[in-house]
Formats: C-alpha cells, structure tokens, sequence
C-alpha cells in the first residue's frame, strides 16, 4: 500500500528484537496490524477487508495504544 | 560463510534481472567500536547489515547505503527510523517502507517482493484496492507486527 500511496508508511517489525512494542501494541500473536495507532487486527485479511480496516482508521478517534 | 546459500543466490540473481527502477537501502546499525572489535553491534545488526550485503550485491540496480544510528541521527530521525536494526527501502515508490529486526524466515520473502514492486513503482494489489488507496490524503502509518519463522 506503501508503494502505492505517498501518504502511507508500512513498517514490519520484528518483535522478538522489540519486546517493549510488543507490550505496548499488546502483540499476542502475529501478524498483528495497527494503523495510526487507532485501528487494530490480527491476523492475514484478504486483501478487501484489509483495505476496510485501513479506511477505518481515517479520521477515527479511538486510539488503542 | 554467506547467509543466503549459493542455490538462492542464484534464484534471487534470475529474480534481479526483472529490476527496472533502481532500489536503495539506508540500513541504520550501531556505529562500531574504535578499537574495531568485530560484531559489537547490537543484537542481529551485524547479520541484518551483512544480510542486506549480500542482497545488493546481486544487482546493479541495488544500492546499499550503511549508516550509524547515532553519527546519522537526524537522518534517522527524517526517514522515522527510531530503532535498530532498522532500515528503509526506497524507489519509484511514492510512500515508505521500513524493517525494523532482520527480515529473516518468511519476512525475507516480504522483503524480496517488496525491493521488487519498489523498482517496478506498482503492485499486485487489485484496481479498486488501488482506487481506494488513491484517495488517501492523510498519513496513514501502518504497522505489521512479525516474528521470524
């Protein structure tokens, strides 16, 4: 998505090397998603239902960190 | 000895030859010792550095470009880079793509498709998700949590 948009930043990150952020984004197991610090999912999506979560994240007000 | 098996390097050299755009790595690693004791780095930085060795080294078209996360540090800062190892993959691409840890396991994978959708500048990704995307206009920060396996 990265790739396709100038406005979006992809991280992969490996957390056994960042225990802290696995503590801090709750990482239970993986792959585990987080856009904006706002929108949250485990889990591979189809490609749909993960373009969904990444609009869901747009203007919402919730945080999750 | 190398990291990646001669046979991979072999299949990723094929792979290379489909490069267009050029691809570069800031890779981000601990600034060695003044009294030059080899791997005092931090934990997976030296293998991460000489993984990524390895990878540019099979195309003309992969630029690798090594920096001190303390000596570079406003360049760090600038491409968001706050850990190490920590690198970020540059090209026709229009947003950023970062790897913090080595992309060991199925993440080397990741790695390898991502260098190359960078140098073509598109992706697989399908004509509505590409719709979508394009209307993006806020920065979106997206963060994929991984182990090596």
């Amino acid at each position: 998505m990265a790739i396709e948009n100038e406005h979006i930043t992809a991280d992969v990150i490996e957390i056994s090397e960042f225990i802290d952020l696995a503590q801090r984004y709750r990482v239970q197991g993986v792959p585990k998603t987080v856009i904006n610090d706002r929108v949250e999912f485990a889990g591979a999506l189809p490609e749909p239902r993960f373009v969904q979560q990444v609009l869901q994240a747009l203007d919402t007000g919730k945080d999750v960190t | 000895m190398s990291l990646i098996s001669e046979k991979d390097q072999q299949a990723l050299q094929k792979l290379f030859e489909g490069l267009e755009g050029d691809v570069t790595i800031t890779n981000f690693t601990q600034r060695e010792s003044l009294l030059i004791v080899p791997g005092q780095e931090c934990d997976y930085c030296k293998e991460t550095r000489e993984l990524l060795e390895e990878v540019t080294a099979l195309s003309d078209k992969l630029h690798l470009e090594t920096k001190d996360f303390v000596r570079d540090s406003q360049e760090a800062d600038s491409l968001g880079v706050t850990r190490i190892p920590g690198f970020v993959l540059q090209g026709r691409a229009k947003g950023k793509v970062r790897f913090f840890g080595i992309p060991a396991g199925y993440e080397f994978s990741t790695l390898i498709e991502d260098i190359l959708d960078l140098s073509k500048g598109t992706t697989n990704l399908s004509e509505k998700t590409r719709t979508a995307l394009g209307e993006v206009n806020q920065d979106l920060h997206v963060q994929v949590f991984v182990t090596p396996t």
